[in-house]
């Protein structure tokens, strides 16, 4: 009883320690004053107003949701093939491109950005200031997300069999893919979908140093407005908490769902 | 001519033989089981006979057509698959209907040839159910309805009973049976149960290391194995060595002989018929219907399988006992 208290006791100080921050930036974004008193003054909307009446922050929203909406869409179109392709075709791959696709992540953003930004910043293929270098940047931010989930989904649900028995029945590869895979795909593809989404929504290394304010996006807006009214980038953090808190959970209904 | 002809089939992976040198013909109508140990290629080749894997050398010719290189949806064939391949998306209606969509067939059409096959397998009340929500024997039925209401040649079933309990097992092996029979369906079920092989076939053919070492009815693989290999597989066969033959039968042999546990026979240890052979029983299993005894006879070690008559009739350990083995029943095979 008393380690069930104990145990009890630490996770209640964890989430108050996480949830105190985020406390005191909402309140922050509410109160209409709050500097030299413990409390703050009056409760108002007026940050959040300003916020999404201003049109460069309406901007730098479109941009981020461009970006990340495209690379999904981008990720989708080769990942999903590619997953099922590996599955039916080259089982062997598998192990390989799952060290393939944490390759991103050995090298720091910083130190690829560098790299990017000599090759593409001139020459044949100029891409640097532009979304599309974001676009594919992005692309190998997403791709172990997707191809982790999607795999372990296509591994559950016996792809060999069921497209050899779907061929025996009379239907090609994309109908036996289109028809009897992909349903079984779908959850693990959403739930993949709305994670990488929500990570690419807050990255900002690479929409800094490789694009900036030629195509800004709400990180890098965040970051250009650190010396406007602390109010009201903290309506702005909130606003960005908000939306990325609601995804997450959407994602995690989703793959809740698809493990029962 | 025959219905199916299989000849010189061949497959191998990356310098592993898989199997070679497979021949054999099937009249229309036929049940035939490939029957082996796990292992022995019998998969691969049901696989190869589908399209679903390439060969690296034969013909496969059915109603004489060479159907060798075909597409599997172009061959007219349907299988039953181990884990069934139920597509979990789609209702037991779904399932079977899919194949008969591919063909394009108009919806009346369709939801008549499904309610028949929900029939056939006797399946009413399940149609709208998912496969999560039905047993493995339910599960193994709509499987086995989705391939024939496509109407195939020829059906392959591919360890299908192999998941579900004895009774169930017992149940359905039945049930494909009398499909078949109605149907006159040329079916080709892969196992490695000799029960279900012996209950179910017309033929058997024995696959051991990639080859077929034995085809023939139940009764002439059961009785005359071909080899070692099928004596081992089918029916526990007391197998003697040259040096155990001479030892317990005072013959010189070549090769192997066997013995079937079965048809040795036991009396008292006071018989004095000439020809008794004395013997020791070592241990003792009761199986039901069967005891099985292991004995020792000469310093030869043999089993016996008896009728369990009576429980008065059971032997103990270190019980001596008088054997009988009949000339006729001695059979010498190839190493």
């Amino acid at each position: 009883m008393a380690t069930e208290r104990y145990h009890r006791g630490v996770v209640y100080l964890l989430v108050v320690l996480l949830a105190l921050p985020v406390l005191g930036t909402l309140i922050y974004s509410l109160s209409e004053r709050w500097d030299a008193t413990v409390l703050p003054h009056g409760l108002t909307l007026h940050w959040y107003t300003t916020l999404w009446l201003d049109d460069r922050f309406l901007m730098a929203f479109w941009h981020s949701l461009v970006v990340c909406l495209g690379t999904l869409l981008l990720s989708t179109i080769l990942i999903v093939p590619a997953v099922f392709a590996i599955h039916y075709y080259f089982p062997r791959l598998d192990r390989w491109m799952n060290i393939l696709i944490l390759l991103p992540f050995a090298v720091p953003p910083v130190v690829s950005s560098v790299g990017l930004l000599s090759l593409y910043a001139d020459g044949p293929i100029s891409l640097v200031g532009t979304p599309w270098i974001l676009l594919g940047c992005y692309f190998t931010i997403a791709l172990p997300f997707m191809y982790r989930m999607l795999s372990d989904s296509l591994r559950v649900i016996n792809v060999r069999e069921l497209v050899d028995a779907a061929h025996l029945l009379g239907a090609s590869t994309p109908r036996a893919f289109w028809a009897v895979i992909l349903p079984g795909l779908r959850k693990g593809l959403l739930a993949s979908l709305f994670i990488s989404f929500s990570f690419l929504f807050g990255e900002f290394v690479f929409a800094n140093m490789l694009v900036g304010t030629r195509y800004e996006t709400l990180q890098v807006y965040l970051y250009n407005m650190r010396n406007a009214s602390g109010h009201f980038t903290s309506a702005l953090v909130m606003s960005y908490f908000i939306f990325t808190f609601a995804l997450t959970w959407m994602a995690m209904r989703i793959s809740r769902q698809e493990r029962t | 001519m025959s219905f199916v002809e299989v000849s010189g089939f061949a497959k191998s992976y990356g310098g592993n033989t898989v199997f070679e040198d497979i021949n054999f013909v099937l009249a229309r109508g036929e049940f035939v089981t490939l029957l082996g140990p796990s292992g022995c290629g019998k998969s691969t080749l049901l696989r190869c006979l589908a399209g679903l894997v390439s060969l690296d050398a034969g013909q496969f010719r059915v109603e004489g057509e060479d159907i060798t290189y075909a597409v599997p949806q172009k061959r007219g064939i349907g299988m039953v698959f181990q884990s069934y391949a139920l597509f979990p998306n789609m209702t037991v209606s779904q399932n079977i209907a899919f194949g008969l969509k591919m063909q394009k067939l108009a919806a009346k059409v369709v939801a008549s040839k499904v309610a028949e096959a929900i029939e056939l397998v006797e399946l009413g009340g399940k149609e709208r159910a998912y496969p999560a929500a039905l047993s493995g024997g339910q599960r193994q039925r709509v499987a086995l309805a989705r391939s024939l209401v496509v109407e195939p040649r020829i059906l392959l079933l591919d360890e299908p009973l192999s998941a579900l309990d004895a009774r169930i097992r017992r149940s359905l092996r039945q049930q494909i049976l009398d499909i078949q029979r109605r149907l006159d369906l040329t079916t080709i079920f892969v196992t490695h149960d000799q029960e279900e092989a012996l209950t179910l076939s017309d033929r058997i053919f024995v696959m051991d290391r990639g080859r077929i070492v034995q085809q023939g009815s139940a009764e002439t693989v059961y009785t005359r194995p071909a080899n070692e290999a099928v004596a081992r597989f089918m029916g526990n066969y007391n197998l003697l060595g040259p040096q155990e033959s001479r030892l317990l039968l005072g013959l010189d042999i070549d090769g192997h002989l066997a013995i079937r546990p079965e048809v040795i026979r036991l009396f008292a240890a006071d018989d004095v018929t000439p020809g008794l052979i004395p013997a020791t029983v070592m241990h003792s299993q009761l199986l039901g219907n069967v005891v099985r005894y292991q004995v020792e006879a000469k310093g030869v070690a043999l089993q016996i399988d008896c009728l369990n008559r009576r429980a008065a009739d059971l032997l103990s350990d270190g019980n001596r006992v008088m054997l009988h083995i009949a000339p006729e029943d001695l059979q010498e095979i190839a190493p």
